[in-house]
């Protein structure tokens, strides 16, 4: 009934001991990890010394931000170098400022990659080689699309590997409560059929099935815009989605429409999500998953990336009070296989040294994904084949490392690739119109007619 | 004629003190009135913040601060004892708890089986459990679940429960932002960065404004009113170029990108038009008698500046001393820019901001954050306000 208990057990002891230390729960040489790894790093770089500089998005602390700098704590322990770690609320943009004013960090961590692509062109970012192209597409799983995400045009208008994934996040889970769903005798769908018949199932046992909140402060909207994402990826083959991507298939084609239809036939229908549709674009995106632990439940599942996560309220179990299942695909687009929805970080040098080449170099070691993968509380997941999935601090984080491991197809978030006018702007606006009002046809067509315009 | 023109006389002439009376306390009520009102509007949102600061996280996200004081009705869930956790009392199977966690002080007012239903059942009533027996919850919470046959669950079912419960108010929040990483390390860069960039453009402002004051030159007036022209330039607008000549001349020199130094000349340069603006005033309202009778002694103007101006002016210095002070601490864009916001050089303001989390999940931080970097500013209102007063009045009154 209750899969995971000892899980849960173990993520809560786990959490327990979080806050008594981070990098000191890890010792060199013990456990599952690939220390080789790091030795044969060690004896390559081990007398390099010298200063590097980061610049992340990452500040929670304890958090992913004490988490990252375990990672880099073993760097700095096998090369000698010293590091500085620097994070701001507005990062994008005072990484902006600092490349403008010609004194960026050495290492420049975003998980953004168009605004990468417009530091490429500027000429701001170094090319990492085609020998860190070949390694991510032989080392990581569909390897071909992360590669793909961190080349960029650079100044010289030739297209070269300027970013490097690392951190990864599946967007394609469904959150619920098994306990609710146990009470309510539901069951986990395998097909989109099936998840829509449990929608009306849960509304005819008078609940409502979804909690759903697109507010994000400047960035309202882009919940939405990875449900079209998902509902694009089940409904379309994947050539198509690269082309509505690159906007060689038109946003109004009727295909996307399709798609925002679906999405539509879910939030537009007062009974489907807590609060009503008008309650859709008003709730912050972090507050809409916490419906699924109020008594009695506001919402039985939620559609959110795996970071969601750490959103959910202290000393929430996973396994029990809280589980998340794989969006499921369409049983009548059986050729479409098990498609995965994901995004991630990119890692750039932003300033040019021996110290920020050689921590390109750490990142492909699996130690550097392993330390990461067995913090505890974190949302850590890898593409890297070589790191041991068995590391992962809990059974939820190593379920949704499979998926992505395994995925048949795998796409990264579209409206993060397209040009930031559309992806972070009027895709966002159009999804909340579409949502307080507008038709698919007429969101679609609006969010074309932005692009045509570029 | 004269009585009758003076009988009303009378009576006016002790009318007229009495309502200039009354007027003058309809006035000064009124006053004292609107004083309460601005004082009440300006403390209002901080009484809410210095609330919020002490609330518990979880009651703070559920309620405004204003509910702080009464009871909440909160409902929960528990989950009862397994298989391995019952008791034989003559033939009847029994678990027993308390679905409450250890050192609260809810009081239960309903159970129930399902998170559909959490308060289905009244304290006391026997609850028929699913997986078999039957279950009695009190007041405090203390359950009871018997059985004629002996359990065999493994996992323990839950009960919801409604309870009310009283405020709860922590420290908590002080603590988290009081032992966060670092907060020591910023408490000393934001004092690194404040003093140095409150003292050099005060000292820079007050020669300036002598000179500009006492000093006859040609273009005198025209250079004042430039100062004066600096003060609308939107210092968000010169942010980048200004760091990009920093950084040229600074790498040029070997030095470092980004430094104290920076921020010290930055935080100078944008403060300098106010500074100089204040101070010239100030000076210019001194009397002018003095100046000349030292000069006929045979005084510099630089011994003029030292012995005369400078003791005369320190309201003023004061004064400015606090403006820039408060703005500096406060700051904290020019601080991001000219400093960056590694963890070695971030300042307090940074420092709290980030407390906020990577997602913005930790808010409730803030409310205390707020309190902690009030500190400073507080102190240093505290030691200069006698000063503040009077240098805000520097030269309404004109001294002779």
């Amino acid at each position: 009934m209750h899969k995971t208990l000892l899980a849960g057990v173990s993520t809560l002891a786990l959490a327990m001991t979080a806050t008594a230390g981070f990098a000191q729960d890890i010792v060199r040489g013990e456990g599952d990890f690939s220390w080789d790894s790091l030795d044969a790093f060690e004896a390559e770089y081990g007398d390099l010394g010298g200063q590097l500089t980061f610049w992340t998005p990452w500040r929670d602390d304890p958090g992913d931000a004490s988490q990252w700098r375990a990672v880099v704590s073993f760097f700095e322990e096998a090369t000698g170098v010293s590091t500085q770690l620097g994070s701001s609320p507005n990062y994008e943009e005072q990484a902006r400022i600092d490349i403008a004013a010609g004194s960026p960090a050495n290492i420049t961590i975003l998980p953004q990659p168009g605004l990468l692509a417009e530091f490429a062109a500027q000429g701001a970012l170094t090319d990492l080689g085609d020998d860190a192209t070949a390694w991510i597409n032989e080392n990581y799983a569909a390897g071909e699309s992360w590669s793909a995400l961190g080349q960029f045009e650079g100044q010289d208008g030739n297209v070269a590997q300027y970013a490097f994934p690392f951190k990864q996040e599946v967007k394609s889970l469904i959150w619920y409560s098994p306990v609710n769903f146990d009470e309510m005798g539901y069951e986990v769908p395998e097909t989109m059929e099936g998840l829509f018949a449990l929608q009306d199932q849960i509304k005819a046992d008078g609940g409502t099935p979804w909690c759903v909140g697109l507010e994000s402060g400047g960035a309202t909207g882009w919940p939405a815009t990875d449900w079209i994402e998902d509902l694009m990826l089940r409904t379309q083959t994947p050539e198509d989605y690269d082309a509505w991507v690159s906007n060689e298939l038109k946003f109004n084609d009727p295909k996307v429409v399709e798609a925002i239809e679906i999405f539509g036939s879910i939030v537009k229908d007062d009974a489907n999500v807590a609060g009503g549709t008008a309650a859709v674009a008003t709730t912050a995106f972090g507050d809409s998953p916490l419906g699924l632990f109020t008594i009695p439940p506001q919402c039985y599942m939620h559609k959110q990336a795996s970071f969601i996560a750490s959103f959910f309220p202290d000393g929430s179990e996973a396994g029990s009070d809280y589980d998340f299942f794989y969006m499921p695909p369409y049983e009548s687009e059986a050729d479409l296989g098990r498609p995965v929805l994901g995004s991630g970080t990119l890692i750039s040098i932003t300033r040019d040294s021996d110290a920020a080449r050689a921590f390109i170099e750490y990142l492909k070691t699996p130690i550097a994904h392993e330390i990461w993968m067995a913090q505890p509380n974190s949302s850590f997941l890898t593409a890297h084949t070589g790191a041991n999935v068995d590391v992962y601090s809990s059974d939820a984080l190593r379920q949704q490392g499979e998926i992505l491991l395994e995925a048949t197809t795998f796409r990264f978030d579209g409206s993060d690739m397209m040009p930031g006018a559309i992806g972070a702007g009027s895709f966002w606006t159009g999804m909340v119109d579409f949502v307080n009002g507008l038709s698919a046809q007429q969101a679609a067509d609006q969010i074309q007619a932005s692009w045509d315009n570029l | 004629m004269s009585t009758v023109s003076a009988s009303p006389a009378a009576p006016a002439a002790t009318a007229e003190p009495a309502s200039a009376f009354a007027r003058l306390r309809i006035g000064r009520i009124a006053a004292n009135l609107a004083l309460l009102l601005i004082v009440a509007l300006w403390t209002f949102p901080t009484a809410g913040l210095l609330i919020s600061s002490v609330r518990d996280a979880d009651q703070l996200a559920l309620s405004g601060w204003w509910t702080s004081l009464t009871t909440s009705e909160a409902t929960g869930a528990a989950a009862l004892g397994t298989a391995a956790d019952q008791t034989d009392e003559d033939g009847q199977y029994v678990i027993s708890g308390d679905i409450l966690a250890d050192g609260t002080s809810f009081t239960v007012s309903a159970v129930g089986i399902t998170s559909r239903e959490p308060g289905a059942f009244g304290v006391g009533e026997p609850v028929e459990m699913r997986d078999g027996g039957i279950l009695t919850v009190d007041e405090t919470g203390a359950y009871r679940w018997t059985s004629a046959t002996p359990f065999a669950h493994e996992r323990g079912p839950r009960v919801y429960y409604v309870a009310s419960e009283p405020p709860r108010f922590t420290f908590d929040n002080y603590v988290s932002v009081l032992t966060a990483n670092g907060i020591g390390q910023s408490f000393i860069n934001s004092l690194t960065v404040a003093i140095p960039a409150t003292v050099v453009p005060i000292l820079i402002a007050a020669f300036a404004a002598y000179a500009l004051a006492w000093m006859s030159f040609p273009g005198r007036g025209i250079l004042v009113a430039i100062i004066v022209g600096l003060l609308v330039v939107p210092l968000q607008m010169s942010l980048i170029p200004i760091l990009r000549i920093y950084n040229g001349i600074a790498l040029t020199f070997g030095g470092e990108a980004k430094g104290y130094l920076g921020v010290w000349l930055a935080h100078t340069a944008f403060g300098l038009p106010l500074a100089i603006f204040l101070l010239r005033n100030y000076m210019v309202g001194l009397p002018r008698e003095i100046m000349e009778s030292a000069r006929m002694d045979g005084a510099t103007h630089f011994q003029i500046f030292v012995t005369m101006v400078l003791p005369l002016s320190f309201p003023a210095l004061a004064s400015f001393a606090i403006f820039q002070f408060l703005w500096v601490w406060n700051d904290l864009l020019v601080a991001l820019i000219f400093l960056g916001s590694q963890d070695t050089e971030l300042v307090l303001t940074g420092r709290l901001v980030n407390l906020l989390g990577t997602r913005g999940n930790n808010w409730e931080l803030l409310t205390a954050g707020a309190f902690v970097s009030m500190i400073v500013p507080l102190i240093v209102f505290f030691s200069l306000q006698r000063y503040f007063v009077r240098g805000l009045l520097a030269g309404s009154v004109k001294g002779g």
